[in-house]
C-alpha cells in the first residue's frame, strides 16, 4: 500500500506527461488556501488594532 | 426551550471565545491530514489503468467540490436558523461562508476543467453537473454582492437568507445531475448507501484529504466569522474587552 509509484523524483514530477496538469492543480489549490489564510489574518489584525485605538 | 438553549450558545461572545480555544488544534491535525493524504495519493498510489496519472488530481479535485456543496447546505442551516430563532450568529455564519463556499467552488470548477483536458479532450462541456456547478458559483459571488451592496446589515441578513434557502434547490440537482442526465461526469464512487467502486488502495487516501480539506476550511469559517463578529459587533464593550 505504501510503494513509492515512481522509479525516480523526475518521474515523481513528470507523471508520463500529466505532471503539469497534477502540479498546477497542486498550486491552485495551496494559494488559494494561502491566500485566504493570509487575507482574513490580516483583517482581523486591522480590525483589532482599529478596536484597540485610543479614541 | 430551543429558543433559549441556541441564544445561550450560540451568542457571539461565547462563540468567539470557543472559537479562540479550538482553533490552533484544529488546524495543526487538519493541515496534517491533508498532507499527509496527499503525499499518499500523489506517490504512493499505483496509476489508473485508463487514466493514467492524471486521476491523481482526484485528491484536490473531490474536497474541494464536496465542500462547495456542504458549505451552501451550512448556509443554508444557517438561514433558517436565523429566520426562525432571529439568531445573529447564524446571520454572521451566512457572509462568512458565502466567500469560503465561492473559493472551494472556483477550485472545484478549475481543477475539473484541468482534469478534463487529459481526461475528455475538453476543458469544458456544458454537461449537467458542469453548469449546474457553474451556476453555484454564481450563486455565491451574486450573494456576497448583494450583501455588500446594502448598508443596513438587518435587511441585508434577512434577504440573503431567503434567498440562501430559495438557492438551495440547486444543491439536489449538482448531486444528482450524473444519474439524472447523461453527462461526461461518471456516477458517484463514494454514496451513504452503497459500497465504494474505488479501490481501497486509492480510497483511504481519497477520504483523508476530503478530511483535512475540510478541517482546513473549517479553519477558514472560523476566521471569517470571527472577522464578522468583530466587524458587526465592533461598538459593543465585551468586543472591546475581547480585543
Amino acid at each position: 500500500m505504501f510503494n513509492f509509484a515512481f522509479n525516480s523524483l523526475y518521474e515523481a514530477l513528470y507523471m508520463n506527461g500529466h505532471g503539469l496538469y497534477v502540479w498546477s492543480v497542486v498550486i491552485l489549490v495551496f494559494t488559494s488556501l494561502l491566500g485566504f489564510f493570509i487575507g482574513y489574518t490580516k483583517k482581523i489584525k486591522k480590525i483589532k488594532d482599529k478596536l484597540n485605538e485610543p479614541n | 426551550m430551543i429558543k433559549k438553549f441556541i441564544h445561550q450558545f450560540a451568542s457571539p461572545k461565547t462563540y468567539l471565545h470557543q472559537v479562540s480555544r479550538f482553533y490552533k488544534y484544529i488546524f495543526y491535525l487538519s493541515i496534517a491530514t491533508y498532507i499527509l493524504s496527499l503525499v499518499w495519493g500523489l506517490f504512493f498510489t499505483p496509476e489508473d489503468f485508463i487514466q493514467g496519472n492524471s486521476y491523481r488530481i482526484i485528491y484536490l479535485h473531490v474536497p474541494a467540490s464536496f465542500l462547495s456543496q456542504s458549505l451552501y447546505i451550512a448556509m443554508a442551516i444557517s438561514s433558517i436558523t436565523y429566520l426562525i430563532w432571529r439568531v445573529k450568529l447564524a446571520a454572521y455564519l451566512i457572509i462568512a461562508i458565502a466567500p469560503i463556499g465561492a473559493m472551494t467552488t472556483f477550485i472545484a470548477l478549475i481543477s475539473g476543467s484541468i482534469w478534463g483536458i487529459p481526461t475528455w479532450g475538453t476543458w469544458w462541456q456544458w454537461d449537467a453537473r458542469i453548469t449546474s456547478t457553474l451556476i453555484l458559483f454564481i450563486m455565491y459571488l451574486g450573494l456576497i454582492s448583494l450583501h455588500n451592496s446594502f448598508s443596513n446589515y438587518e435587511r441585508a441578513d434577512k434577504l440573503l437568507s431567503w434567498l440562501v434557502i430559495v438557492g438551495a434547490v440547486n444543491i439536489p440537482i449538482i448531486k444528482k445531475s450524473v444519474d439524472w442526465w447523461s453527462t461526461l461526469h461518471q456516477s458517484a464512487s463514494i454514496t451513504l448507501t452503497d459500497k465504494p467502486t474505488i479501490d481501497p488502495v486509492m480510497l483511504y487516501p481519497l477520504i483523508g484529504s476530503i478530511i483535512g480539506f475540510f478541517g482546513l476550511i473549517i479553519c477558514l469559517v472560523l476566521l471569517s466569522s470571527k472577522y464578522q463578529i468583530l466587524h458587526r459587533e465592533k461598538n459593543k464593550s465585551w468586543v472591546k474587552d475581547y480585543v
